[in-house]
């Protein structure tokens, strides 16, 4: 799970700078075929910068980044044509109804779209009476699941989700769920970011915890948990008596809210 | 692994696809953005004998462009900024370069409808007719006058981030052109002052406009107009370019 040269993604080094500001600092981790890795930390960690740069949306200060062995930053078309992205704040012209979107990304990746595909994304996503609406009357779980089928309509190597599930229902996020697992058995590799501790430990294969700009731990939830559960921050942390990986997150992140 | 990347021709026009269907939807703001030169070309009928129809045509061209590149491209932009839009086709294997060319397509097609409503709003209203020349440079001056406020638009979203704020601000551009327009190149300011406003860039447009619907009346001062409307165009747009970013956050 960790030879980095079959890595669908592959971050080395990576710095961002805000002007004198550095968000994130000498990261570095992969992401291998059929894997889902989290990707979390407090706010202002370097959570959404370290993803703005994979997606080639900020020119990082510098770091090597590639997705399926392509540089980002020296070959960004073929890059960005090999992974899918969700936005945390994903939007749409205002004014384009659902299908309208569907078609619009579909023709940008260069697929296909049929009427009877566009009836089965529709169907899939259980919006098939709603393509005639604009994205910004939908509801909020509505709105996740057109992002994510967006995000997945050309079939990317790579799928990175920030804060997919932020705003959902228990029963939009489990289907949520079933679907990235669905591209792990497909052997699809997934970046996802969030602040849900119980959503990392049910879905990710790995785990980095980034702070301050900085890769503070990495592996699998339960060897995180196996490996901080006797430090002295992670018990202070913990409230059940049992370790869980939010006791390991606070014990190395600190209980300090972020602003 | 072998190279997968989609073909610039489906991105593009997909693209352009897109942002015609979004300014239909917009299609009450194009009208207003229609209704303002007609406006004017009905009203000014009683001008027409004694400042001649180029004048009338030209003014109210200008006022159309002002209106297409400060209040259609200027403010779409920045509230497209605002919402993220711009970073989520960003994302896609698009180049940057696409999605404001495709932009620009729909406010170039806007030009020509404004155009078209110019010289169809002039005959009916005030019986104004141009020599096929004359159509043919307006409709070419047409394009360098409305580059000109593309640019300045370009400008203002590139040095203001805030969507609201370049809201207000062309409001307010385009109502101080709308007034010195009117009231200065009717000459009722100053002399110093009125000068100054025929080498602005609405007088600069206005001049070239003019002079394209009557060839005759182009002289040394309408050539001058030309060059300044294409330096005014230069300027804008590399500041513009140089200060605009993708996201109002300004990353």
């Amino acid at each position: 799970m960790t030879d980095q040269n079959s890595s669908i993604l592959a971050v080395k080094n990576l710095n961002v700078f805000y002007s004198s500001f550095q968000a994130v600092k000498d990261v570095s981790f992969h992401v291998q075929p059929g894997e889902i890795f989290g990707l979390l930390g407090p706010n202002g960690a370097g959570k959404t910068s370290s993803l703005s740069a994979i997606e080639g949306l900020l020119k990082p200060h510098s770091g090597n980044i590639t997705v399926a062995g392509y540089d980002v930053n020296k070959q960004p078309l073929y890059a960005k044509a090999n992974m899918g992205v969700q936005l945390q704040a994903t939007s749409f012209q205002p004014e384009l109804t659902i299908t309208e979107i569907i078609k619009l990304f579909a023709g940008i990746y260069g697929v296909p779209l049929t009427s009877q595909k566009l009836n089965t994304i529709l169907q899939d996503i259980k919006l098939e009476d709603a393509a005639s609406k604009r994205f910004g009357q939908l509801s909020g779980g509505q709105q996740q699941r057109v992002s994510l089928v967006i995000a997945t309509i050309h079939d990317p190597i790579l799928v990175l989700l920030d804060e997919p599930t932020s705003g959902l229902d228990p029963q939009s996020r489990r289907q949520l769920w079933d679907r990235i697992e669905a591209m792990r058995a497909k052997d699809h590799a997934v970046l996802l970011t969030t602040h849900s501790m119980e959503e990392a430990e049910a879905v990710c294969d790995r785990i980095a915890i980034i702070d301050h700009g900085n890769v503070i731990a990495t592996n699998t939830p339960e060897s995180l948990i196996e490996l901080y559960k006797n430090d002295p921050n992670v018990i202070a942390a913990s409230r059940k008596g049992k370790i869980t990986l939010e006791d390991v997150f606070i014990g190395l992140t600190g209980k300090t809210v972020r602003a | 692994m072998e190279p997968k990347i989609p073909k610039p021709k489906d991105t593009f026009l997909s693209l352009i696809r897109a942002d015609f269907i979004t300014q239909w939807r917009n299609r009450r703001a194009v009208v207003m953005t229609l209704l303002v030169p007609a406006i004017i070309l009905i009203s000014w009928k009683g001008l027409v004998q004694h400042f001649g129809g180029p004048f009338v045509l030209s003014m109210s061209l200008t006022i159309g462009l002002t209106s297409i590149g400060l209040m259609g491209y200027a403010i779409s932009v920045a509230r497209d900024r605002d919402k993220g839009i711009f970073q989520r086709l960003r994302a896609t294997p698009t180049p940057d370069f696409f999605i404001m060319i495709s932009r620009l397509s729909v406010q170039l097609a806007m030009i020509v409808l404004l155009v078209l409503c110019v010289f169809i709003v002039g005959y009916k209203f005030d019986n104004i007719t141009l020599s096929p020349t004359g159509y043919a440079l307006t409709f070419i001056t047409g394009i360098i006058g409305g580059a000109l406020y593309l640019g300045l638009g370009q400008a203002i979203v590139g040095f203001i981030k805030n969507a609201e704020t370049v809201s207000s601000t062309t409001r307010l551009v385009y109502i101080g052109f709308l007034m010195l327009g009117m009231f200065g190149e009717l000459n009722q300011f100053p002399a110093q002052f009125n000068k100054m406003i025929h080498w602005s860039p609405f007088g600069t447009v206005r001049m070239i406009a003019a002079g394209a619907m009557d060839p005759h009346l182009w002289n040394s001062n309408t050539t001058i107009a030309l060059f300044a409307t294409i330096g005014y165009t230069i300027v804008f747009c590399f500041l513009g370019i140089k200060w605009f970013r993708w996201n109002s956050a300004g990353a």
